[in-house]
């Protein structure tokens, strides 16, 4: 390889990583908003998944092929544990209730010194690498574009238009709406799992309320017509400070005036479009 | 006529995003949070580093050459320090890398850092364990344990034998320090009656006060930002806890804020300090000065330990004699610099060899002036 390319590669090499590792947390709240629900937990997720998977590697040594898929066991305790309960709520409620989540582990995380306390986990080796990320991202996007297609699909789309006549229809809502939270944190969960196995340090306020709504928001950008949408809106999310760097101070600025004109003028998401299903 | 100007202007702040084209000059990059709540701090280290750089800049180094700062904004998040180190190292080929602002910073872009061999100095990271990533990592802000224990040594020649002990158990800057000062009572000899905890942005702490008071030790320890620490002092002697009682504070004490938060009610607390504006030789007074010339205000500690960080960097550079990572690196240890912190020299841990430059300072009328 020639020196110049393995430069940029390297330079760039944390921007390709946040890219696929953004794109899953932007999956993982596509597949809740898709069935009409708001939560904001996937940020919590994402930090259990996180320490979990530190933990595994930092005190016991695990390989990280058995500690990513560890990743996802908490957090999928977690909203087991959780869903049951709050997913009979609705809208704002639903919303509420995970940011509570958020907080609660904060306070665990801070409170637990064997986690590390307020100081965090360092030192933790950098295993997660293109085809982990990128695999794992490629792998979600064609999962949901095969279900999307399916009748799962059709029925999801129904709840989130309409969940009264939905049940109606005979759609189990409970169900799916479970499902989706389960399939949120798993995917959460191994974001999680990446980004710490890329940065070598988490700490405790890095997965409260302020990175639940920077997820909530690269689903709104995108938009949720198809699995795509998000991911592309987490990508430009992402990409757009680093992009901005030579405006220096002013960067925030435009950063914000991007973002506010994109969603007042396509406020269906950059990707508005709904994909194609084969008639039933 | 608008697009030809905001063409005009596009390509005037391309221009000068682009880096200096002429030969012989020393890349160096710097890491700072410039923008977001933690801005403050950034901002003093760029202004201290720029100020240094002026006065560098004037003579060159390695016989004429000028030393360029690129200063990258990581908004105090982890990834985009990571990303403004890979950056610096990858596209501006610096030879030599400032900062990160805060510890958590520090422990993401270390490794990325070390991995390339580039030296990378903090100038602000207290935190235990920092130095430890790698042979590339360098500091020159003394870590709270080397700070501490001056305080607390000053606190038992006023004859403090027991001490009760409060920290914010939330934020790692405090946790930390609250290790130290545990580590340093002991070490001293000095009885811990007792350990409190709160939160950073609790407001009451009348139960944690109302048990130390029960408990009349001879002094105090705080460990928490100056917001919450403020709060613990006023409602400290709102309920009756003696002037007698010593307060002792850590690094996050050490702020001109705590007498205006505070007002009297500080009056008497001891807090340590790498640097003082007062301090009265002619190198700080000279520093002080210029400092006030160029910004118009006061400098303040991140200010003179980037100050000095920058000078020692340039005699460093000149010293290897290349602006060459690997001989940087190498001369960066035998470091011998006496700056507006006082004289300093680096351990073989690449830590601040001597706490000699800690000055103790007293509050007295809601401003800090040298214990007696």
């Amino acid at each position: 390889m020639p020196v110049w390319l393995d430069d940029f590669l390297w330079t760039y090499q944390n921007v390709v990583y946040a890219l696929g590792v953004n794109g899953l947390l932007a999956l993982s709240m596509y597949v809740v908003l898709s069935v009409g629900q708001l939560s904001l937990g996937q940020a919590a997720f994402m930090g259990l998944g996180a320490y979990s998977s530190a933990l595994l590697t930092v005190k016991l040594h695990l390989p990280f092929a058995i500690v990513l898929p560890a990743s996802t066991i908490a957090p999928l305790l977690f909203a087991l544990a959780i869903g049951t309960p709050t997913l009979r709520l609705s809208g704002v409620y639903l919303a509420i209730a995970t940011i509570g989540l958020g907080e609660v582990l904060r306070a665990l995380y801070i409170n637990i010194d064997f986690v590390g306390g307020a100081l965090g986990i360092s030192g933790i080796p950098e295993r997660a690498g293109l085809v982990s990320i990128y695999g794992l991202l490629i792998l979600a996007l064609l999962g949901f574009w095969l279900v999307g297609r399916s009748a799962i699909g059709r029925a999801m789309e129904a709840m989130r238009e309409d969940d009264v006549a939905a049940a109606t229809m005979g759609v189990n809502v409970a169900r799916y709406r479970l499902g989706a939270l389960l399939t949120s944190a798993v995917l959460a969960g191994l974001a999680g799992a990446l980004s710490a196995h890329i940065s070598s340090f988490i700490g405790p306020n890095e997965y409260g309320f302020e990175p639940a709504v920077t997820i909530l928001s690269y689903a709104l950008l995108g938009g949720i017509g198809s699995p795509f949408a998000p991911v592309i809106g987490a990508w430009i999310l992402t990409l757009l400070p680093e992009m901005l760097r030579g405006f220096a101070d002013l960067r925030l600025v435009f950063n914000g005036v991007i973002i506010v004109l994109a969603v007042l003028y396509l406020p269906n998401g950059i990707l508005p479009w709904a994909m194609r299903r084969r008639a039933a | 006529m608008n697009r030809t100007h905001f063409l005009a202007g596009a390509a005037a702040i391309i221009a000068a995003a682009l880096p200096g084209l002429a030969a012989a000059q020393v890349q160096i990059g710097a890491i700072e949070i410039l923008t977001g709540p933690a801005a403050a701090y950034g901002i003093a280290i760029k202004a201290g580093l720029d100020l240094a750089l002026d006065e560098i800049n004037a003579r060159g180094v390695l016989g004429g050459q000028k030393i360029v700062l690129t200063v990258e904004d990581s908004a105090g998040n982890k990834d985009q320090a990571i990303n403004a180190a890979r950056k610096l190292v990858g596209r501006d080929k610096v030879v030599l890398v400032i900062g990160p602002t805060l510890s958590n910073e520090m422990f993401a872009v270390g490794p990325v850092t070390n991995e390339r061999k580039i030296p990378t100095v903090g100038t602000s990271t207290t935190a235990a364990g920092i130095t430890e990533m790698g042979p590339y990592i360098w500091r020159t802000s003394l870590p709270e344990s080397d700070v501490v224990p001056v305080t607390f040594k000053r606190a038992q020649a006023r004859g403090v034998k027991t001490i009760a002990l409060m920290y914010a158990s939330d934020d790692a800057f405090s946790k930390s320090g609250f290790d130290v000062m545990k580590a340093s009572a002991e070490k001293l000899g000095i009885t811990i009656v007792t350990i409190e905890t709160f939160g950073s942005k609790d407001n009451d702490f009348s139960a944690q006060l109302t048990k130390i008071k029960g408990l009349k030790p001879d002094a105090i320890g705080i460990s928490a930002l100056v917001e919450p620490v403020s709060g613990v002092v006023l409602q400290a002697r709102a309920l009756g806890i003696p002037k007698e009682t010593l307060l002792l504070g850590g690094n996050g004490s050490n702020s001109p804020k705590l007498g205006e938060i505070a007002g009297a009610a500080a009056d008497g607390m001891l807090v340590g300090s790498p640097w003082f504006i007062a301090k009265p030789d002619a190198i700080n007074t000279a520093f002080v000065t210029a400092f006030k010339a160029k910004y118009n205000k006061d400098p303040d500690q991140f200010a003179a330990q980037a100050y000095d960080t920058m000078k020692i960097v340039a005699q460093t550079i000149d010293r290897a004699g290349a602006a060459d990572s690997e001989k940087i690196n190498a001369a960066l240890g035998k470091t011998d610099f006496n700056g507006v912190m006082g004289p300093f020299k680096f351990t073989a841990g690449r830590d601040p060899a001597s706490s000699d430059g800690v000055v103790v300072l007293e509050m007295r009328g809601g401003k800090f002036g040298i214990a007696p």
